[in-house]
């Protein structure tokens, strides 16, 4: 078995445009071949992998061919499923004349920044976790190397910020420890009834509901940080085409992911001029071609490097992927 | 009955006298606690007061339970009404 396809998760990611969706569903047709049932996911906004294999896939899993499904996530509709999940407790809680309001304000945070981000992250990690019962390998055909580096960060961060809430709720816990020492506890009646809340629900079983909340989120990034991090599970593929702006962003995002310690696996060098294609004018773009290819061989130097030639056509379609997967199986042992 | 009379007053001053060293202090920790909750919900509603918060998919999660708290809350910000347009709570 192919040391690759013997991952849990592969990450196809690289600047626009460089063949991700490509990489990503050959592989993934190759992994289905060798009977490894794969879920290939999209996380792009602008998804193509529907467009790639001539399918309507959309937010649900939609077989692509044997041992394959696709899925493209759509955080607008994943994120109006939280919403719908918060205001439901909400409103068990406010009189109904209030409901109006909730409504309106919840509308506001669905298009608040970071939102459609997390809500995407929060599928993501979902499926990282879960997805392994029904499928042996998810690929995950990401959106361009800025926004996907975001989210691979993510959980690191919000890591960062449900430990600090659960520091602030900690500090608060303890004080009202305290508290109690000095006579009585924060009671209803005396000047700082306020800090007990209301006489509906008891301090104490309030605060243990915040933080169990806040301690399933930080289970949550610190186990999405675990599997990403981790090089028997997670395989980050780099695809670049030998141009300078390819070179240059993808040399920003190995920095990025050696920073948070994701492990990139190999990179896929794609549309190489073939060796007969002539002409005057391909003999000039194989110079530059030459060029850049000896500098990506110097900046990427300890990294195992697959190549795919430019195609006179499209990529449409099973038959041309399964070309194309047919060349990345190849070298896919040096991976 | 004498006993009874005696314990009562002792318990009496004893109240006061714990009372004397411990409400000063009650005071300084309670008004602690009070910040630190203040705080914490300036974090979790941040976003209803037009602070953006990248964390606002998170804290949405957390605002129906200290929902009962936030009256209490903005009043004691100096905000006899609820600060929001749509979000009468008083």
């Amino acid at each position: 078995m192919h040391q690759l396809f013997d991952r849990r998760i592969i990450f196809v990611g690289g600047k626009g445009g460089v063949g991700k969706t490509t990489t990503a569903g050959a592989l993934a047709l190759m992994a289905g071949e060798v009977g490894r049932k794969t879920l290939l996911v999209s996380t792009d906004p602008a998804h193509s992998i529907g467009d790639v294999f001539d399918v309507q896939i959309g937010n649900e899993e939609t077989p692509l061919g044997p041992n394959v499904w696709g899925l493209e996530i759509d955080p607008e509709i994943e994120a109006e499923r939280h919403i719908a999940a918060v205001s439901m407790s909400m409103k068990s809680l406010v009189a109904p004349k209030m409901y109006g309001a909730i409504d309106r304000q919840l509308e506001l945070a669905q298009h608040s920044p970071g939102m459609m981000e997390a809500a995407l992250l929060e599928r993501m990690a979902d499926l990282m976790a879960d997805a392994h019962s029904r499928f042996d390998l998810l690929i995950f055909d990401t959106a361009p190397s800025g926004h996907t580096l975001r989210l691979l960060s993510l959980p690191e961060m919000m890591a960062a910020w449900s430990d600090g809430m659960l520091g602030y709720q900690d500090r608060s816990r303890r004080l009202g420890d305290l508290l109690k020492v000095f006579g009585k506890g924060p009671s209803k009646d005396d000047e700082f009834g306020m800090i007990g809340g209301s006489k509906d629900e008891p301090e104490d079983s309030r605060n243990n509901r915040i933080k169990e909340i806040l301690l399933t989120r930080r289970r949550k990034f610190h186990r999405t940080r675990e599997l990403l991090t981790d090089a028997g599970v997670t395989a980050f593929l780099l695809v670049l085409t030998p141009e300078r702006l390819p070179i240059l962003e993808s040399k920003k995002t190995l920095d990025v992911l050696n920073k948070f310690n994701v492990p990139v696996a190999a990179i896929v060098v794609n549309r190489l001029i073939p060796e007969d294609a002539d002409g005057d004018f391909i003999r000039e773009r194989r110079l530059q071609e030459a060029e850049y290819r000896a500098e990506i061989d110097h900046d990427f130097e300890s990294i195992p490097k697959m190549y795919l030639p430019l195609l006179p056509h499209d990529v449409h379609g099973t038959d041309t992927l399964r070309d194309i997967g047919r060349l990345l199986m190849r070298q896919i042992e040096r991976v | 009955m004498k006993w009874a009379e005696i314990k009562k007053k002792l318990d009496g001053w004893a109240y006061l006298a714990s009372e004397f060293y411990n409400a000063p202090y009650r005071g300084v920790v309670a008004r602690a606690k009070r910040e630190q909750d203040d705080l914490f919900m300036l974090l979790i509603f941040s976003e209803m007061m037009g602070v953006p918060n990248p964390a606002s998919y998170y804290t949405l999660e957390l605002q129906p339970i200290l929902l009962e708290r936030f009256h209490e809350w903005h009043t004691r910000m100096g905000m006899e009404h609820s600060p929001l347009d749509d979000f009468r709570c008083c």
